[in-house]
């Protein structure tokens, strides 16, 4: 020990906790500074990302000199401290502590969820007292009864640590559950008529130190000794929380999540978390299909590969490699992504591919621009938000969102077209009008927010509104690029939408964030050829083909009639093309009309690595065995290559990640052994900074062998710096690959069409529970989806003249329909907010791609 | 000489009292112990003692045991409480009758009878799912058409005993602290053991 140190100059306090010393930050809490020395002390209510409350009294110790017991968790350790956590003392607290709790606690253990993962279980067993004296009749309440559809509680095993209520309070922000009564019968309840619907339900289960909430999609599922393990990243969402997928006798059974520090911070979002059940739906394709007069039937891999790469080739041949075009590819992993780029562009030579179904931004903004990293929010002088709904769109960035300025005090500036859920904690909001530039004032109001500041300005960007041209965000984007030290940070929210584009799905891109023109020698030396033109994006590639232009569309599970924002421009499409190749797992609106059918893997029955909004490349497990023959949508297009005259020679998904580390500029360096060594994988590109990737040290582990009983705490992957940082040399080793594409930011500003003053200018965004397949194939989520109604300032309600809640007709250029109106105090007076909704009643309908914004006009029914 | 001394043998042993019984007509006493295939009990009442648990399959070496719970049905409970023994099956192709699985059991829904002689023909035969193991309303062991035994063994099939005691305590050892069931009514205490007592004290 080096003790020589003068006093002056030292920044940590020297602690020493049953006879282990060591430093700690000052500041820092006993009970987290003693568990990263080895030295764990129980505990209840206090949580890693939770502020302590100091209320199950499990973590008192013993500390020289001091009076009393102090809570472990509410006491920050001080220069010289001596702590001690096995006294007799303390051993007589404890024991006293667990014989409490467990007075009226009902032992139910074997038809309790949480039991055999039990923290309650796991310290009772480590440091209770082996029995009780109470033999009296224990306390009884109804069980269980449901907070919400999700969350049910059993307030017999409650044992008032209030988690979920600081959880909800402090982290989610929705206030909706909280402490009745007092003493024995105090107990957890929503309020009257109110459910716990909070987006971020889940959480709560997962954090709750005994088994008094369950969630109702795992109850009496499986036991945690028949699950089995395997961690992921969820791709529900482009944000990719860490977490750990669990699966029983071959079925995805359970989603927890794993605490990173860059991203999720032990969180998830209940859609995330629970959309599991629609990988085993019985609507699921898992056979390979071809239609001949109208009729489907069931054929052998070989036979419709075959008959999918001769309708590619007769296409190709007849009417040029232009005639065929690929839609999708967001929602599978990067290799699935890579491999069908090479596929299209390198194989038939098309540039009409497009991951995105005009419901994103241009790729040449989101390749180019300069990337914020999501941990940029929490040190950043200003979060601007020019996006619409973040809670719906990409939850857990939303929690990190809020962390950001309601904890750490960033100021927000929300630019939002109508006010959302963190519009009430911004320091300044200025709404934009969809078609309309920025308010001029908006440099002015961002330097003002950002005053005695330092740090970057983080702009959250993301297609707020799909009835609005994206030019309108990107010429945004140009205007806020003047702020002086700014970063974007993109919040699309499909899937695995950047990976996708990282790897070439959009036209005038090939793999690795280079363009057509910049990578054409490269790519050509690596593929054999390149499109010789930039091609269409999907907007484009629907119109060709509603013209009747291009003939072989190929959808990689996509269903543009469901998901382009202009339904009646897609249906068109559909209905016009030659012939229809669909890869997907279930048949929809669009894959109803294809030739062929392929089943592809889904989540959680593939491998690979995927890229999340801020460019992270992490890794997705394969848990469960694929349903039916269904194959990796990588391996289906490696096949097609195969058949189309290219081996591909490409055998596993790492041998791809591989190739795409060689050949991609982007991801150079980022190999299969990289990510998966990577604990917190890695942001794009490696190059010059790979030294400051953190390998992971040791498994993870999800249960504590030891019984210590922090099996539940957010799980945490352990690991440390590198001894020897990773080779640079093999990074930079193919200095003649191209140059990375940078964002002309001289976006064109789009034209605003004047708003005519009995019009209302139309807001579409997403609602976190949408008609899409995974919610609409897990029954449990699709009972939470909302009718669309029009939300609208209540001064346009009183003109138009119907009270909330009543019917009106709207009207766009595309047509009319009847829906429900409400008034919505948040949407700025003019404009008219919807969520998406391809049904009858959504907005898909009244959606002209055609025009840069869509203007209804509003009339009552009367 | 030699060749004769054979018959010897036989002819001695023709005067000695017989060993044999005609087997299956006639049959050993069984060891009061005898680990053989398993039942499900039910309460007095007809309700089952299985909740679904999985605690009998978590503990079982051989992996032969598969339950599933499910929520019991509000208007016509399977068990008391909240779950009930959906699913059980246990393969005795795999099954090494130790017994575990009746200790694990925290309701004593599963027991192991004397029942051993079974022999099949076919795999899906091996494998007893929950319908086979249930006791009939009588409370015995139902015989399937492969099994091979007579009346009165299928007596005292939960005549059982923990190794240890629950939960550690000397206090319970050699008590008799198992519920009630149906036909048999609260089993009499073994050699050794107190009658039931619902509130142990500490001795
Ligand atoms: S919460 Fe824990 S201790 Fe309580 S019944 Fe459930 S498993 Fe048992
Ligand atoms: S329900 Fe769970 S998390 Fe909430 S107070 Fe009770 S024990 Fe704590
Ligand atoms: S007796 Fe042993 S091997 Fe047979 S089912 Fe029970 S635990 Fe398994
Ligand atoms: S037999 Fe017993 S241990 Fe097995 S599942 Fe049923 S109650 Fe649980
Ligand atoms: S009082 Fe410290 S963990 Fe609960």
């Amino acid at each position: 020990m080096t003790t020589a140190e003068p006093q002056a100059q030292k920044t940590t306090v020297t602690v020493t906790v049953d006879g282990v010393t060591f430093e700690a930050q000052p500041g820092e809490l006993v009970i987290k500074a003693a568990q990263e020395h080895g030295v764990y002390i129980p505990r209840f209510c206090w949580h890693e990302r939770m502020e302590p409350v100091g209320m199950c009294r499990m973590c008192l110790v013993e500390i020289e000199g001091g009076r009393g017991y102090p809570p472990a968790c509410t006491t920050p350790v001080a220069d010289g401290m001596v702590v001690h956590t096995q006294t007799d003392a303390v051993k007589q607290i404890q024991d006293g502590v667990l014989e409490f709790l467990l007075i009226n606690h009902p032992l139910d253990c074997p038809v309790c969820d949480r039991g055999g993962e039990c923290p309650l279980q796991d310290q009772t067993l480590a440091f209770g007292p082996g029995e009780s004296r109470f033999v009296e009749e224990k306390r009884h309440f109804p069980k269980p009864i449901p907070l919400s559809e999700l969350v049910l509680l059993d307030r017999e095993r409650c044992i008032q640590c209030a988690r979920c209520i600081r959880f909800a309070d402090e982290i989610a922000g929705d206030v909706l559950i909280d402490f009745v009564d007092r003493g024995d019968r105090m107990q957890v309840l929503n309020f009257e008529e109110q459910p716990f619907d909070s987006y971020f339900s889940g959480n709560t289960v997962q954090i709750c130190p005994v088994g008094a909430l369950t969630a109702s999609q795992y109850r009496f599922r499986a036991r945690p000794w028949d699950l089995s393990t395997v961690e992921t990243s969820c791709t529900t969402c482009s944000m990719h929380c860490r977490g750990a997928v669990q699966s029983s006798s071959n079925r995805l059974v359970r989603l927890l999540a794993v605490d990173s520090e860059p991203v999720n911070h032990g969180w998830l979002c209940d859609k995330g978390r629970y959309g599991l059940e629609w990988v085993h739906s019985e609507h699921r394709l898992i056979e390979p299909q071809v239609r001949d007069g109208g009729v489907w039937s069931e054929v052998s891999w070989p036979d419709a590969l075959d008959r999918a790469a001769d309708a590619i080739e007769t296409a190709k041949e007849l009417h040029g490699a232009d005639a065929i075009a690929v839609l999708g590819g967001a929602r599978g992993t990067n290799e699935d992504a890579y491999v069908w780029s090479v596929l299209a562009k390198g194989v038939i030579g098309t540039d009409n591919v497009d991951a995105q179904l005009g419901d994103g931004l241009p790729a040449e903004f989101v390749l180019g621009m300069e990337r914020a990293e999501i941990a940029d929010l929490d040190r950043a002088r200003a979060i601007v938000v020019l996006d619409h709904d973040l809670r719906d769109e990409v939850p857990v960035l939303f929690l990190r969102l809020r962390r950001a300025v309601l904890e750490l005090g960033v100021p927000l500036v929300d630019l939002a077209p109508a006010a959302h859920g963190l519009s009430a904690h911004a320091a300044v909001i200025a709404r934009t009008v969809p078609g309309e530039p920025l308010a001029a004032n908006v440099h002015d109001e961002i330097s003002r927010a950002c005053e005695g500041r330092q740090g970057r300005v983080v702009v959250v960007v993301g297609r707020g509104n799909l009835a609005a041209a994206a030019d309108s965000i990107v010429g945004a984007a140009a205007e806020l690029a003047r702020v002086h030290d700014v970063r974007f940070l993109s919040a699309l929210r499909r899937g695995n939408v950047h990976g996708a584009l990282d790897a070439g799905l959009a036209p005038g891109f090939l793999p690795g964030r280079t363009t057509l023109d910049a990578g054409r020698a490269w790519f050509t030396d690596q593929w054999g050829g390149v499109p010789a033109e930039r091609g269409l994006d999907a907007e484009g590639i629907l119109r060709a083909a509603a013209d009747g232009k291009i003939r072989v569309l190929v959808l990689v599970g996509a269903d543009p009639v469901s998901d382009f924002p202009d339904a009646t421009l897609a249906r068109r499409a559909i209905d016009a093309v030659d012939t229809i190749i669909a890869v997907d797992g279930f048949e929809s609106e669009s894959t109803k009309r294809a030739e062929v059918f392929l089943p592809c893997t889904l989540w959680g029955e593939k491998a690979g690595t995927v890229t999340n909004l801020e460019g992270r490349v992490q890794r997705v497990g394969r848990k469960v065995a694929p349903e039916g023959t269904a194959m990796d949508d990588w391996r289906i297009a490696a096949e097609l290559a195969l058949r189309l005259g290219r081996d591909l020679d490409l055998a596993t998904v790492d041998e791809v990640t591989d190739e795409i580390a060689r050949v991609a500029p982007a991801f150079a360096g980022v190999t299969s052994e990289l990510v998966k060594s990577a604990r917190d994988g890695a942001v794009l590109p490696v190059a010059g900074h790979l030294d400051e990737i953190v390998l992971r040290t040791g498994e993870l582990s999800i249960m504590a062998d030891d019984g210590s009983g922090t099996s539940w705490d957010p799980i945490k992957v352990h690991g440390e710096a590198p001894e020897e940082p990773a080779d640079e040399s093999e990074v930079t080793a193919h200095v003649d690959a191209p140059a990375l594409h940078v964002w002309d930011r001289r976006a064109p500003q789009p034209e605003a069409p004047a708003r005519d003053a009995y019009a209302l200018r139309l807001v579409v965004g997403r609602a976190l529970y949408d008609d899409g397949r995974l919610v609409s194939e897990t029954p449990l989520l699709q009972r939470l989806v909302r009718d669309p109604d029009l939300r609208v300032h209540p001064s346009d309600l009183a003109r138009i003249g119907v009270d909330s809640g009543g019917q009106v007709k709207v009207t766009s250029t595309r047509g009319s329909q009847v829906v429900a109106v409400r008034a919505d105090a948040g949407v700025p007076a003019g404009i008219a907010c919807m969520d998406f909704s391809a049904d009858a009643l959504g907005a898909a309908l009244l959606v002209d791609a055609g025009q840069p914004v869509v203007d209804l006009r509003v009339e009552s029914l009367r | 000489m030699g060749r004769f001394s054979g018959f010897l043998v036989t002819l001695r042993q023709m005067g000695k009292p017989r060993l044999t019984t005609e087997y299956p007509k006639v049959k050993h006493d069984k060891p009061e112990r005898l680990h053989g295939r398993h039942v499900l009990n039910r309460y007095e009442d007809g309700m089952e003692k299985c909740i679904g648990c999985e605690l009998c399959a978590g503990v079982c070496p051989a992996r032969c045991i598969y339950v599933r719970g499910a929520d019991n049905p509000i208007d016509d409970p399977v068990s008391p409480g909240e779950r009930y023994g959906f699913v059980y099956e246990i393969n005795y192709l795999r099954c090494i009758h130790c017994d575990l699985c009746v200790e694990a059991c925290p309701t004593e829904a599963i027991t192991e009878t004397k029942l051993f002689e079974f022999s099949f023909t076919n795999r899906s035969d091996a494998i007893y799912t929950k319908d086979q193991l249930l006791v009939d309303d009588a409370g015995r062991a139902q015989r399937l058409p492969w099994e091979l035994w007579l009346g009165g063994e299928d007596d005292a099939t939960s005549a059982w005993m923990r190794a240890t005691s629950p939960s550690g305590a000397s206090a319970y050892e050699g008590r008799v602290s198992w519920s009630g069931e149906l036909g048999f009514g609260v089993r009499p205490p073994e050699h050794g053991q107190q009658p039931a007592n619902p509130k142990p004290q500490d001795d």
